[in-house]
């Protein structure tokens, strides 16, 4: 079978709607962000793919940035999920109630 | 290539270095006049760069294509510059909140957002959108959650970073699509090929999915979700700043994707934005209503404010773009008179509940007198600068709607006015609880700085100079629109 940029281009929108249901549909923090990180990732992928079937490089160029940036995320992200850990002893959505109307 | 076009930028980044490294050598006690520095150095660089003779003067292309100075870069560097300048000043009034000694590392931060805004204002290219916004966001993920012994701070940095992490995700799928089928990531080339692929399915998914990122920074409906919470729970000097320079960088952005990448596309899609500006606007006005915290209150009138400004981007013409940014320029100095008050009357209080106003009016005149004037220009009565800012967006409502024949824009002008009524009851209840709550407990006069002094009062002649006369921002305005039409 050859393997064409469709099946590439599947399976990163598969990547992309798993990615979303875990956000959507997890209740820890950690999962949540591992899932935000594979959203991103899917993108990369169709990035790369269109890049190699389409020979132009702008699109792997641009997933070096997007890397980069989804690196700064993480630390971010991660450091602030470590604070209200222990602020909190939780890292479930449903502790984040303390603001409401 | 031409890369003296980003001395701006560059300098920026440098001051907010200096200021990282200034940290290490003075005292704890006196970092909060470090701030003061930083302001001296801004107000040069906007001088420098209003006079003409700066970097953003010279209108010019850099980087391939990337990143591009006009007459609308331009307005917006002045804009944040000038936002950037005020919120340092409400920081140094606050840094007593902030972790000990920890004001100056705050300080730079707030530069650095600012340098991501200045290359939002700037970006022509796919690539410099996802990389600017992704500064901004990041920086601001640290300013929200600043506060860390604070857990409404935190649990606002992460919800923030939950949804904005979400929304990049959509937006940068989006860009993936965008490429994918017509390979070009600059805007000025991608709207040359654009047309051939007005039917394709991928592509328009993916200029929708970049909608949807910057959506997420304006705060529009859908994609609000957050605002409320997170501007309840930041402190007061990054609310500010998110109101205004993470707004208009969206709002910046916007406009070059919509009318300089895919003006195609968005002439289709004119009762999309319709809609969403409506339904933006009687959201955040209607859930505004019962709102007893003065910070998350203003939150929702910020999404309400995000539904007037998209009415210039619905309406599809130069007189509309031109009245989105006269009307930021007018909120700039408005949003931040409110929450310079508010940062210094809460300041020592536990709460930020509407009730610690009572008293104001004997407490400090000057304080009551710009929340007052502040709330009758957000909802925008004469001759303030929310008056005129709303008049010319409706204007230009009207008008679309006179030359498209698109009854939604007569529905979308009534909406709007609907949503100016509902606003004035949720203003009239702070000015209201400044002048009229009963039995205030605490009447001690609250002590004004001389730069608190001064800042106010720059607010104060912002808001009525936009106001009254209007010219001076008018042109710069339509100079801005007429470059981003080209």
């Amino acid at each position: 079978m050859n393997v064409g940029l469709h099946h590439y281009l599947f399976v990163s929108f598969m990547l992309f709607s798993l990615g979303l249901l875990g956000v959507i549909l997890r209740r820890n923090l950690l999962v949540i962000y591992m899932s935000l990180e594979l959203m991103l990732n899917s993108a990369n992928l169709a990035l790369v793919s269109f890049s190699r079937f389409n020979n132009k490089l702008d699109g792997q160029v641009l997933v070096f940035f997007i890397i980069t940036v989804a690196a700064a995320e993480v630390a971010v992200g991660l450091a602030l999920i470590v604070a209200l850990y222990r602020k909190r002893q939780s890292a479930h959505v449903e502790d984040l109630t303390s603001m409401k109307l | 290539m031409n890369s003296s076009l980003i001395m701006l930028e560059i300098s920026v980044i440098g001051l907010g270095l200096v200021l990282m490294l200034a940290d290490l050598f003075v005292p704890a006690e006196r970092r909060r006049f470090i701030g003061y520095a930083a302001i001296v150095a801004l107000g040069v660089l906007l001088v420098t760069s209003l006079s003409g003779n700066g970097s953003c003067g010279q209108f010019d292309t850099a980087f391939g294509g990337m990143f591009v100075n006009d007459a609308l870069s331009l307005f917006f560097k002045q804009l944040f510059i000038v936002a950037a300048i005020l919120v340092l000043f409400m920081a140094a009034e606050f840094s007593d909140k902030l972790a000990e000694g920890s004001v100056a590392e705050y300080y730079s931060l707030i530069l650095f957002a600012l340098a991501g805004m200045l290359f939002a204002a700037s970006s022509n290219d796919f690539t410099m959108l996802f990389v600017s916004i992704e500064l901004i966001t990041i920086t601001f993920y640290v300013l929200v959650s600043f506060q860390r012994g604070k857990i409404q701070s935190l649990e606002a940095g992460v919800k923030y970073l939950i949804l904005g992490a979400l929304s990049s995700a959509f937006m940068v799928f989006g860009i993936a699509l965008i490429w994918g089928t017509t390979g070009e990531l600059n805007f000025t080339r991608l709207a040359a090929v654009a047309p051939q692929f007005a039917d394709s399915q991928i592509f328009l998914l993916g200029v929708l999915l970049v909608l949807v990122g910057l959506g997420f920074k304006i705060a529009a409906f859908p994609f609000q979700i957050w605002a409320p919470d997170v501007y309840q729970g930041a402190p007061t000097p990054t609310t500010a700043f998110l109101a205004i320079g993470s707004k208009a960088a969206g709002f910046v952005l916007l406009l070059r994707v919509l009318f300089t990448a895919v003006p195609g596309v968005t002439a289709h899609w004119a009762n999309l934005l319709i809609v969403i500006s409506a339904i933006t606007i009687l959201y955040g006005n209607l859930c505004a209503i019962p709102q007893r915290n003065l910070k998350r209150l203003l939150g929702y009138s910020s999404i309400a404010h995000a539904g007037y400004l998209l009415l210039g981007v619905a309406a599809l013409s130069a007189s509309g773009q031109s009245a989105l940014m006269y009307y930021l320029a007018g909120y700039v100095f408005t949003v931040m008179a409110a929450f310079f008050v508010i940062t210094l009357v809460m300041r020592h209080l536990a709460t930020e509940d509407i009730s610690g106003l009572a008293g104001l009016n004997q407490r400090s005149p000057l304080l009551a007198a710009t929340l007052t004037l502040a709330m009758v220009s957000l909802a925008g009565i004469p001759p303030l600068a929310g008056f005129f800012g709303k008049f010319l967006l409706l204007k230009a409502v009207i008008e679309a709607a006179q030359t498209s024949h698109n009854h939604g824009y007569y529905c979308l002008a009534f909406t709007a006015l609907a949503g100016v009524i509902i606003s004035l009851y949720y203003y009239f209840g702070v000015i209201r609880a400044i002048y009229w709550s009963k039995s205030p407990e605490d009447v001690s006069p609250i002590v004004l700085s001389s730069p608190a002094k001064f800042s106010i009062g720059a607010c104060l002649a912002g808001m009525l100079w936009i106001g009254v006369f209007p010219n001076t921002v008018l042109n710069l305005t339509n100079l801005a629109a007429a470059a981003l039409g080209k």
